[in-house]
């Protein structure tokens, strides 16, 4: 917290640009720029300027991890289980470290603290590693490597993990060791059995509420495994030297990898650097070092060169993290008037021998109601252990929130957006769905299951819900040299978000400079450590502190130029790379010129976070939470072909908000990716995991269906300039809140045109045709 | 770009023959974006890897490295083709055309100025395979609807959801020609 | 991928004679998860399917054998008879662009060009395609040692079975064939032309060429060592014939369809169907003719009522797995749509 900074009031728009801004007082620290204007007011925020990567990566030639060769590297391959749940017996490295080529070669897994044989836990779960001259020469001693097992009984899916005599993955004192996924962050809970929890949330009384209501919906919903599927896989080249460690990652999160390679090698942080130029994608995959981090930094220090670890796309599949599995029972109360009485949620998920799978808060804080009950338990499977993605938590909750609402909105004769108007306090969310309903003509919408056939339409609609995260850990720095050249230089790294534009635009605004005279150096942690690109988080948290940073340089060279001319800088303005004097404008000079008076070669300024000018919600170390959430509403109509099973999503109209938006174009490009990754979350996508073996049996882009770009919906995306005074940008991330309300949306639009819930995800023709005839139906 | 700047090893192109080639190290011609290079590879070396690894040209990706995303799209002939799946060997004196061989960052085909135009990019790691089948198709017809284009990207996979994007920057540059044309 | 070595064929015959094994041979192997035939020389075509098996672990030949350049098994060719000759190595592109095909045979061109993407379309050749191993995932699997790759159980009974067959399912092993345009092609009563290393050749009837786990458990087709595709025949187009082909999959590109079906007819001057061919894709270990279903269009007049008819006759003997159930009224409606969609076609 910076409470003992200096501060000046300071007056600040506030609300929907297009219904009307007010102003507010609020105090903000000394060392930071006046508030900036609306949007309309501004010269390349809020304007499409083009990706400051674009020209890079539609000629090939950014650089990506894997494109990283180093002189003498070395490959490295990992021996992975075969077994889901295995004592191992024996592990021999011999022949593996003589067969010709290799240089090191290392286990993975170590020997319990009683001195018992390490067990593995899940199919792929890596074993050893070696690195080789060759990759080839490192897969064909992995296959040398000599083990033995004692198998034991397992459990890959939720049911059985569930039972009573299940096999344990964990006994009660491993606890501490279960690797953890993030969201929400709990300590100390009950294990019994295979199933830990629960994580409890209550208010009010729940009894109570029940006993009250006039109506009640109750569905059990289960949602499954998916994967990041990120086109690059998860690549890291590690090249230990004697006095530090440099490092290449395909990263979210370059200084958090360089905290936890500092940690995990006792260095110092200052002999440790982490560089992602080009990231190719990570949607929660890749916020870790990990373990796979972990090995190639210990082959390389063993084998005294640089080391390159690249997953194959099986080993992505199998063990480079997931979204967990859900099992929730959800129970609404109302009264007539549509007033929420009572919300209990029960869930189950599984994010396999990892802890972390639950379903989010989307249920708990959505929607007003006094009387509230979340229970939620990780259930312990044989399978690989989750990482968070897109929307962690709150895209499965999601998906029984919003059906329950829908089917309450019907139970209640309430047009679901009427009903959300009564339970939904969010102005923000009220005007997204004024919008969103008249752009998709929702007035049209028809009753359930009106349409005669084959083909029947319907329209749906769900909103989402996410909590506003700030890095406090977050700096920039920028720098004027005496050429006139300016530089942004942060740790933050571009997954393919466009950080790095935002950047651009922001830093020239305030320089009255053009957005192609910023030149963007980052995804390199000796530069100031910026935030991760998770959590929705990374515009909020780096944009405000470049600004900032932008701000504070201008002041300097305008004092360059002030004493150069005898004036007072305040009479001192830059307007399209020109200073001039307000009192005598023919008094004016080129920005190189302006540059040219610097004493110094080069200045700069580092500058990082600041607390949001009206306070969090919550702070924990490096991060904090907003006092605005993130919303957003989706409405979508699709066709459902009732002989097939076939559900075409056919439209998407996508209302969000993300404070001021800094780059539409860039804004839209985000959103279409969450709607389309959660179209295939909603129809086609599941980690398969067979039974019998507790292999994955669709390790691969061909069996693992993700939606590809045939049939496209039209997308509407509709993105609201809402300004709250927050932070010296006042913007806001979108990626997450793209994503969550999309499954839930085609859920109730598919309701609307079949007259059937379809509690179970993925929304398959199988899935769809056994909800509409039953099974084994031999008509037509 | 001119088209022999590498002349030695012309002499070492495969012709059919009852040769028996590896399975060790061999030499081996390439024609890539008009260049004639000599490379050493092994017969199991894939289109892809010997771009990549020999010849440096790592704007083609490798994703799935099974045909089924279409990210290592490069051009055989005029024709594109997943270089994952192909042997480098198998195409000693092909024409083989890559991302780094249809424009640079001062010569931008008309394709890629039209992806930076319509931010038909994320992450950007399928971009360079995109790239190459909306040009393949322009070359082809260069009056476009939306199901010629969505037929042309049918074999790409992008996690980031760039594809509205990209059909709408290959939509331009079809109502341009039109224009052009009148 | 394990090192090998590469030869140039110089003709099909050449091919024929230094190959040792099939692919499908090749994969076969009493014990263990590791391919067992490493000395292997095999033949390799456009190669979509062979090198992903080497990838994968699931075959690793010492030697291929190249014919992909071999100008005899290319093109095709109209013949003096009608009826048209694929060269065995020309690509699905070109014949999903050409004219003659497309005017003669819309139900094999439909097939060909929904099949996998653009680029493996200019890479898969016609006979490739017809050869690829199943899709099944336990047959892919390194590390499951199915029945088919010459173990002793089949996975999918018991394990996940929702891509597998319905029909003719319980002979041990439970695989769908791959190849849709194979199933045009069985509707379009094909020939297959073959050449073996001493320079025999035989023509085999499509009805012929595929076999099911009944007959033999670890091939999909008659084809063995020493035989290679030539060429593919398709019969004199006349003005009576109509065909068509739909497939259904959960995703619209590069994706195996849940359920394919091809459909010929001879419609004569009367209206009444004279030849009747519907044949079903993902529904059975072959290419698979749905009798049932022909008897009820054959020598009629076909009309909404007749062609759902024929729909659930040909669903009526089906046998679904614990997980596949689903492809019952799938594939009924796309039975029914597709005799409509080749009885209204011109």
């Amino acid at each position: 917290m910076d409470n003992n900074t200096p501060k000046r009031d300071e007056l600040l728009s506030v609300g929907m640009a297009h219904l009307g801004l007010k102003k507010v007082t609020r105090e903000i620290p000394d060392d930071e720029p006046p508030a900036l204007p609306p949007n309309a007011g501004l010269n390349f925020i809020g304007r499409s300027s083009p990706r400051w990567d674009a020209v890079d990566k539609v000629t090939g030639a950014a650089c990506y991890t894997v494109d990283v060769q180093l002189p003498g590297m070395l490959f490295a391959a990992v021996m992975r289980s075969p077994l889901p749940h295995a004592r191992i017996r024996s592990l021999d490295l011999v022949a593996a470290r003589n067969f010709p080529g290799v240089r090191a070669a290392v286990t993975l897994i170590e020997a319990l603290s009683d001195g018992s044989a390490p067990a593995v836990l899940y199919v792929g779960q890596p074993i050893a590693a070696i690195a080789a001259e060759t990759l080839d020469a490192a897969e064909a001693a992995i296959q040398l490597i000599g083990i033995e097992f004692d198998p034991l009984p397992f459990a890959v899916d939720l049911d059985s993990a569930m039972k009573p005599d299940a096999s344990v993955v964990y006994q009660k004192n491993e606890v501490a060791h279960i690797p953890f996924i993030g969201f929400p962050f709990v300590g100390e809970l009950p294990l019994e059995g295979n199933v830990r929890g629960p994580n409890k949330m209550v208010q009010g009384n729940i009894n109570d509420g029940f006993s009250s209501a006039d109506f009640i919906v109750e569905e059990t919903f289960s949602t499954q495994v998916q994967t990041h599927c990120c086109m690059e896989p998860h690549a890291i080249v590690a090249d230990w030297h004697e006095d530090r460690l440099d490092v290449w990652m395909s990263t979210q999160f370059t200084a958090g990898v360089r905290a936890q390679l500092a940690a995990t090698f006792r260095l110092p942080l200052s002999r440790v650097r982490v560089r992602a130029q080009a990231i190719g994608g990570g949607f929660g995959s890749k916020s870790q070092l990990g373990q796979y981090g972990k090995t190639a930094v210990m082959l390389s220090r063993m084998a005294k060169a640089p080391v390159r670890l690249v997953y194959r796309r099986d080993e992505e599949q199998m063990d480079s993290g997931n979204r967990p599995s859900s099992r929730q029972h959800l129970r609404i109360g109302a009264s007539r008037d549509g007033k929420l009485t009572a919300i209990s949620l029960h869930a189950w998920g599984s994010a396999g021998v990892a802890q972390g799978a639950g379903v989010g808060n989307i249920a708990m804080a959505l929607y007003v109601c006094p009387n509230l009950e979340s229970l939620q338990y990780d259930v312990f499977t044989n399978t690989s252990p989750s990482t968070a993605m897109r929307g962690p938590g709150n895209t499965q909750g999601a998906f029984a929130l919003e059906q329950s609402i829908d089917a309450l909105a019907e139970k209640l004769s309430f047009d679901p957006v009427a009903l959300r108007d009564v339970i939904d306090l969010s102005p923000v969310r009220r005007e997204e769905r004024r919008l969103g309903a008249l752009k998709m003509g929702w007035a049209q919408r028809k009753s359930p299951g009106f349409d005669s056939g084959p083909v029947k339409r319907g329209l749906g609609m769900a909103q989402s819900l996410w909590p506003t995260n700030i890095q406090l850990n977050a700096a920039c720095e920028v720098r004027l040299w005496r050429d006139g050249k300016v530089e942004v230089l942060s740790s933050v790294q571009d997954i393919g978000t466009g950080v790095g534009t935002l950047l651009k635009q922001v830093v020239a605004e305030e320089l009255g400079l053009r957005p192609e005279a910023i030149e963007i150096r980052i995804g390199d942690t000796e530069f100031p450590s910026g935030p991760p690109s998770y959590g929705s988080r990374t515009s909020a948290s780096i944009t405000p502190p470049a600004r900032s940073a932008a701000w504070q340089i201008k002041n300097a060279l305008l004092q360059s130029v002030a004493s150069h001319w005898r004036l007072d800088p305040q009479q001192l303005t830059i307007q399209d790379s020109w200073i001039q004097s307000a009192d005598n404008p023919s008094q004016r000079m080129s920005w190189q010129e302006a540059a040219s008076t610097l004493r110094t070669d080069r200045i700069s300024v580092v500058t990082g976070r600041s607390d949001d000018y009206a306070g969090f919600r919550s702070s924990h170390g490096d991060a904090a939470i907003a006092l605005n959430d993130l919303g957003g509403v989706q409405f979508v109509s699709v066709a459902v072909d009732t002989q097939t099973g076939v559900i075409h999503v056919e439209r998407v109209v996508a209302v969000h908000d993300c404070g001021r938006p800094i780059n539409p174009l860039q804004i839209e490009s985000q959103i279409h990716g969450g709607i389309l990754m959660g179209i295939s979350y909603a129809l086609l996508e599941e980690r398969i995991i067979d039974p019998h073996t507790g292999w994955m049996l669709n390790p691969n882009f061909i069996d693992y269906k993700f939606a590809g770009p045939s049939g496209l919906p039209q997308i509407d995306v509709m993105v609201l300039e809402n300004y709250q005074g927050f932070s010296a940008t006042d913007a806001y991330g979108v990626a997450e809140p793209a994503n969550i309300a999309t499954a839930a949306a085609i859920a109730n639009a598919v309701y609307n045109a079949i007259g059937i819930r379809i509690n179970t995800l993925p929304m398959t023709p199988a899935r769809i045709l056994q909800a509409l005839h039953g099974a084994d139906r031999r008509t037509c | 770009m001119s088209d022999k700047t590498h002349e030695t090893g012309t002499d070492q192109i495969i012709k059919p023959s009852a040769e028996i080639f590896g399975p060790g190290t061999i030499s081996m011609v390439l024609n890539v974006n008009g260049i004639l290079q000599s490379i050493e590879m092994e017969p199991r070396t894939t289109l892809a890897e010997a771009l990549r690894t020999s010849l440096k040209l790592t704007g083609t990706k490798v994703a799935c490295n099974h045909g089924a995303c279409s990210a290592c799209t490069v051009w055989l002939d005029d024709l594109p083709v997943a270089a994952c799946g192909i042997l480098a060997i198998e195409v000693v004196s092909r024409k083989i055309t890559t991302i780094e061989g249809l424009g640079d960052a001062d010569h931008l085909h008309p394709v890629q100025k039209s992806f930076i135009e319509h931010d038909a990019i994320q992450c950007g790691f399928c971009t360079p395979g995109m790239v190459m089948s909306c040009a393949a198709l322009l070359a082809r017809n260069p009056h476009l609807g939306v199901e010629e284009v969505e037929t042309a990207i049918s074999g790409h996979l992008c996690r980031c959801g760039t594809y509205p994007h990209v059909v709408q920057a290959m939509l331009s540059l079809s109502a341009e020609q039109e224009a052009d044309h009148g | 991928m394990e090192a090998f070595e590469w030869q140039q064929a110089a003709s099909p015959e050449n091919a024929a004679s230094l190959a040792t094994h099939t692919t499908t041979e090749a994969m076969l192997s009493a014990q263990g998860t590791r391919a067992a035939f490493t000395q292997a020389m095999l033949i390799k075509a456009g190669g979509v399917d062979l090198i992903g098996l080497m990838k994968d672990g699931l075959v690793s030949p010492v030697r291929l054998i190249d014919i992909n350049h071999l100008p005899e098994l290319q093109g095709i060719s109209e013949n003096a008879g009608g009826g048209f000759t694929i060269g065995a190595l020309t690509t699905l592109a070109q014949i999903a662009t050409h004219a003659g095909l497309m005017k003669h045979y819309p139900a094999f061109v439909q097939a060909v060009t929904t099949a996998a993407s653009p680029q493996i379309r200019n890479r898969a050749t016609l006979a490739g395609n017809l050869l690829q191993r199943p899709r099944c995932w336990y047959l892919r699997s390194a590390a499951h040692h199915c029945l088919r790759k010459g173990g002793e159980h089949c996975f999918a009974y018991a394990g996940d079975n929702r891509y597998h067959a319905i029909l003719a399912n319980h002979d041990g092993c439970a695989i769908v064939h791959p190849s849709t345009p194979a199933t045009a092609l069985l509707a379009l009563q094909a020939q297959i032309e073959s050449v073996s290393a001493n320079g025999v050749q035989r023509v085999i009837s499509i009805d012929d060429f595929f076999v099911l786990p009944s007959i033999d458990l670890h091939h999909e087709n008659v084809l063995r060592t020493g035989e290679l595709i030539t060429a593919i025949n398709l019969p004199a187009p006349h003005h009576t014939h109509r065909s068509a082909y739909l497939q259904l999959g959960e995703k619209t590109a590069f994706d195996w369809p849940l359920a394919a079906v091809a459909v010929f007819f001879a419609i004569d001057d009367k209206g009444i169907c004279q030849q009747t061919r519907i044949v079903l894709g993902g529904a059975a270990p072959t290419p698979w003719r749905a009798r049932e279903a022909e008897r009820i269009i054959e020598g009629s007049k076909i009309d909404q009522n007749n062609a759902r008819s024929a729909a659930e006759a040909a669903i009526a003997v089906a046998t679904p797995l614990s997980g596949n159930a689903y492809k019952l009224p799938l594939l009924c409606t796309l039975i029914n749509r597709t005799i409509m969609k080749a009885a209204t076609s011109e």
